[in-house]
């Protein structure tokens, strides 16, 4: 034990940990929050790439088989034709699907997680919420709402955005608590960066809160949110976030 | 007088790599295509891709051991690339050191989701791709580095040597690395975390002198 003690874990040697890939969990998700957040935390991890890219060198290369740009370019095309370049700068309203395929893609999300929103999404194609409809320019002081269908009941948990004041209502009067598994609700950010979380829903109640800064600049018109089912209290400390159960996105009203 | 003759002949081996004047210029060429990416001509994507993907497929591979998963990677990799292009600083980092960072997390993050099976297996185990191409001078990404870092980590204890050099080319965790080596976590820790100090400040002295 005095084996640890004896090292300072400061944010440089994070920013290693974070660059060779040896973090997990808890540790993963805060080392991608600074990264996200800290410039001197990214700049210290971008230092440590740019030592350690050296070694790739020492992977021999190879020729994949040639299938794998015309996917590329397949896909590469069908990412135009929905969003043209000149508006790429500008991704908050995009389509359900194009949204979450760019959420498998992005390293800001635990890999779990990602892989079950993925396979929701599969097998629940009929679920997709109301953003269709979404009208395309949002004041930006405009309310925001979502109301996310849970499971195949027919409740809904009800999420209220003021942007004037910062505040989000969460409101889970229809749920129950099953006295085994609490919910999580999670801010997915539209720039790929890390789930924030919400914290746990308690079924049955209203809640208020104000929105810490680091979250309130990620929330827009379009943003989404899940809700994952963890162990009573919330997302242990360490593991992944738990199942992806239900899902939504923040709308101008 | 001795000066130097620039055209001075010198009995030197038969080269069959590009001059290194060649690989400065297909640096360049890679650098502003990634720079027209960012700016949105998707065509410079197929111009990177020709230049880049030997080397890149060679990393997805190292990290998942597996070919169909390393082109499935390779694919995210450069659709992600003309998703992000802007993430890339051109006055911060060569292009080819950048990429080969973006390719080996996304390997990386594939191989967290759990979809792959084993994942990568150990450098002495590595199996030898049937199709393995070597790497045209233009895809190194600095020999000079290379030599540096090589030489900070002989200063290394032996075990943080060779956990350091794990976790970059398997891309395993802590807690993979401690099963794999059977020592507890904290062991495990300590090993790579004392290794990592000792990295650091080496590499920086270096940067300093």
């Amino acid at each position: 034990m005095s084996q640890e003690t004896d090292i300072q874990r400061d944010d440089p040697m994070i920013a290693a940990e974070y660059a060779l890939g040896l973090l997990e969990g808890e540790d993963l998700l805060e080392a991608r929050g600074k990264a996200a957040s800290d410039p001197a935390f990214a700049q210290r991890t971008a230092w440590w790439d740019n030592w350690f890219a050296p070694w790739t060198d020492e992977m021999p290369g190879a020729e994949p088989g040639a299938h794998v740009w015309d996917a590329i370019a397949a896909r590469v095309s069908a990412d135009e034709a929905q969003s043209p370049p000149s508006a790429a700068s500008n991704v908050v309203l995009l389509d359900m699907e194009r949204k979450l395929r760019r959420w498998q893609w992005t390293a800001g999300i635990t890999s779990a997680a990602a892989a079950l929103a993925l396979a929701l999404f599969v097998t629940a194609p009929g679920s997709a919420p109301v953003s269709e409809e979404a009208p395309l320019i949002a004041a930006a002081d405009a309310p925001l709402m979502a109301s996310i269908p849970i499971g195949d009941t027919p409740l809904r948990l009800g999420v209220t955005y003021i942007p004037a004041s910062e505040e989000m209502l969460v409101s889970a009067s229809g749920l129950s608590a099953d006295g085994v598994h609490d919910h999580e609700l999670w801010l997915v950010p539209a720039d790929g960066s890390p789930l924030q979380s919400l914290g746990v829903v308690v079924p049955g109640e209203e809640r208020r809160m104000t929105l810490p800064t680091e979250i309130a600049s990620n929330v827009g018109d379009g943003v989404e949110l899940v809700l994952t089912r963890e162990p009573i209290g919330g997302k242990p400390d360490g593991v992944d976030a738990g199942p992806v159960v239900a899902q939504g996105a923040l709308d101008a009203v | 007088m001795n000066a130097p003759q620039p055209g001075a002949p010198m009995a030197e081996p038969p080269q069959p790599s590009p001059t290194a004047d060649a690989a400065t210029v297909a640096r360049e060429e890679l650098r502003a295509a990634m720079v027209r990416l960012a700016a949105g001509d998707s065509a410079a994507l197929e111009e990177i891709y020709s230049a880049t993907r030997v080397k890149l497929f060679g990393i997805c591979f190292r990290i998942l051991g597996d070919r169909k998963e390393a082109e499935d990677a390779l694919q995210d990799v450069y659709v992600n690339l003309w998703q992000r292009a802007d993430r890339y600083d051109p006055q911060r980092a060569s292009p080819i050191s950048w990429l080969a960072t973006f390719a080996r997390n996304r390997a990386i993050d594939r191989l967290r989701t759990g979809k792959v099976r084993g994942g990568a297996v150990p450098v002495e185990e590595a199996a030898p791709l049937p199709d393995e191409t070597p790497l045209a001078d233009a895809l190194m990404v600095d020999a000079e580095r290379d030599a540096q870092i090589h030489k900070c980590l002989k200063g290394l204890d032996d075990n943080a040597q060779t956990y350091i050099r794990a976790a970059f080319f398997e891309g395993r965790t802590y807690a993979q690395l401690a099963e794999a080596a059977d020592v507890p976590l904290g062991t495990m820790k300590s090993w790579i975390r004392r290794g990592l100090m000792k990295l650091r400040a080496c590499l920086e002295a270096s940067e300093a002198a």
